[in-house]
């Protein structure tokens, strides 16, 4: 007899799925076909297999394995599927979901605790979609004087900007949401919604402990991102380029980390910085103002900011692979795609498969998105590390590091840059 | 879809504008400020100048918008909601608007807007710098020393010699 649900029986169990089941069928039947039928009369159909796709052929084209690679390969040509599945939220939802998981797991080891340990059997790791379960089901509280709309908009617009900041970052050649050929201003914009975004709400919460941390927040943010911006300047005079696909592209022999090492470190502690992470973590300062700008959410809201939180993480550690670790460029380590797959087929036995359509993504594109996510991750891990090991730094430590070490060495190093530029080492028309 | 575009940025921009000189709470005023500054990076790149259009958002909504937010926060609470109502001041700068709106546009009528051809290549921002490195050099060595004087001086100004880096009082 169980403990936690005394009445419960199999039976009633199975019953209940079986209903669900039948309600399920019955209401697709009757709504789900022909909405997705309406639907697809107004999409625009690819051309597979010499043939046009109709929305009468689609679900009996599903079902054949032959023709639904081809329908998945027109699909994946699609902006829906960049924004929403690979380059873009998909992708980078996945790897910020695995980072909160790391996170949790890797700080409790190294503070000798066991971290999330039972929900999934195996090491908690079902933690995540538990919390996210919890977050959904909470309810929503309002502070009574806070001011709503503001109150309200203030976590959705926080997801949607780190979400256009990671639609800016190319994965694998060719790969990317928005292909803009200012990417990297595109970046200083979107990274200067932060702050508005932060001290709007926390302004909004009308309650103290936020309204302190969004101020801090504002501080540290604002303060950050001069030498933010001055940090990467070096790389934009030596590759002559603001798009960041050419930038990742002109990394090809090595990755500007050798030649502008300075810029990396300016540019990695403003990360810590504007993520807000220790030791720069004054406007979530759990020990002071509760949890800072983050006090009055509650629920899916308080999830939606973390949400975005990690999107940030990602997008920034995916920058600092792009502009100073190479992208995407690596050695070939993915093996070829086998060719008689694509000649013969699959031979199972007797039965001969044949799947036109393969292989999905090229080898090279393959290749990229293994070296690229090498390398965020092992970047994610740097920036969670100091979490475990420094103390919180004071405001006043903070904003003097900020506006008079961290300025001065990104000015060094714009002077490194120029210096190889002008020296005819590196840049357009240099030795290298 | 240029035309529905340019249609839609204009009513942001004009009625955020509005909003921004009308509405009772300084806050809403400053967020309707930052539409209206969007909107403007909008045109930008309905011409297609991305380059000016991010450095409108980058440095307009970025940091301007956050320094007036900054300040307003630090006004009085009363304050923020609190009004002066004034009629005739009111109708006077919609006069004066008026006035400045009619000559403005006269002014840009006249000077031949018309006959500009639009099919030209969108202007490259490497161009741009050329052009500041070159031709105009003055203005840029002006400009950068302007520019360092005060990041030098906002440095001064803000050094405090009475407190030390140390995390420890003895």
């Amino acid at each position: 007899m169980s403990v936690i649900a005394p009445k419960f029986k199999f039976s009633e169990f199975v019953k209940s799925i079986l209903d669900n089941l039948f309600w399920f069928l019955l209401i697709f039947a009757l709504i789900g076909v022909p909405l997705v039928q309406i639907i697809l009369f107004y999409v625009e159909m690819p051309v597979i297999n010499g043939e046009l796709l109709t929305p009468f052929l689609a679900l009996t084209w599903l079902a054949d394995p032959s023709r639904t690679l081809p329908i998945l390969k027109a699909f994946m040509t699609t902006d829906l599927f960049r924004i929403a599945a690979f380059p873009g939220f998909g992708f980078a939802a996945l790897l910020a979901a695995g980072t909160i998981f790391v996170e949790r797991k890797m700080l409790a080891k190294l503070q000798l605790r066991v971290g999330p340990f039972y929900c999934g059997k195996i090491e908690g790791i079902l933690q995540l979609m538990g919390d996210g379960l919890k977050l959904l089901s909470k309810e929503i509280i309002i502070p009574a004087k806070a001011d709503k709309p503001i109150f309200w908009a203030a976590p959705v617009i926080f997801v949607g900007a780190a979400a256009a900041f990671v639609a800016l970052i190319p994965v694998a050649p060719g790969w990317v949401v928005a292909d803009v050929d200012v990417g990297l201003l595109a970046v200083f914009a979107v990274i200067g919604f932060f702050p508005i975004i932060t001290i709007l709400s926390a302004w909004s919460a009308n309650s103290k402990f936020p309204f302190i941390g969004g101020i801090r927040a504002l501080h540290q943010m604002v303060s950050f991102e001069i030498p933010l911006i001055l940090s990467l300047l070096g790389v934009v005079i030596l590759t002559g380029t603001l798009n960041l696909s050419e930038i990742a592209a002109s990394q090809s022999a090595f990755p500007w980390i050798v030649f502008l090492p300075v810029g990396a470190i300016v540019f990695f502690i403003t990360i810590l910085a504007e993520l807000e992470r220790i030791p720069f973590d004054l406007p979530e300062a759990e020990s002071e103002i509760v949890a800072g700008w983050l006090t009055e959410f509650s629920g899916m809201m308080y999830g939606l900011v973390q949400l975005g939180t990690y999107l940030k993480l990602y997008a920034f550690a995916a920058l600092f692979v792009v502009l100073f670790l190479g992208g995407w460029n690596g050695p070939m380590i993915w093996p070829p795609f086998p060719e008689e797959i694509i000649t013969k087929g699959i031979e199972a036995g007797p039965i001969t498969v044949q799947i036109p359509g393969l292989p999905l993504f090229s080898q090279e594109t393959l290749n990229g998105i293994v070296w690229f996510v090498i390398k965020t991750v092992g970047v994610i891990f740097f920036i969670l590390l100091p979490r475990g090991v420094f103390p919180r730094i004071r405001i006043d430590m903070l904003l003097s590091l900020g506006w008079y070490k961290l300025i001065g060495m990104a000015f060094i190093n714009i002077f490194i840059a120029l210096g190889l530029l002008y020296a005819g080492v590196l840049g357009p028309g240099g030795m290298l | 879809m240029a035309d529905a575009v340019f249609l839609a940025l204009s009513v942001i921009t004009i009625g955020s504008a509005i909003a921004a000189l009308e509405l009772r709470s300084l806050i809403y005023g400053s967020i309707a400020l930052m539409g209206t500054l969007g909107g403007i990076a909008g045109f930008f790149l309905l011409l297609d100048s991305p380059f000016v259009a991010m450095f409108q958002i980058a440095v307009y909504v970025g940091s301007i918008a956050v320094l007036i937010l900054f300040t307003v926060m630090l006004v009085k609470r009363e304050l923020i909601f609190k009004k002066i109502e004034d009629k005739r001041r009111k109708f006077a700068g919609i006069g004066l608007m008026l006035v400045l709106m009619v000559g403005l546009g006269s002014v840009i009528l006249d000077s031949g807007i018309k006959s500009i051809t639009t099919d030209e290549p969108a202007v490259d921002f490497r161009d741009i710098g050329a052009d500041f490195l070159t031709y105009y050099w003055p203005a840029l060595i002006l400009m950068a020393l302007i520019l360092a004087g005060s990041v030098t001086g906002a440095l001064v100004l803000a050094r405090r010699e009475d407190v030390g880096n140390e995390q420890r009082a003895n």
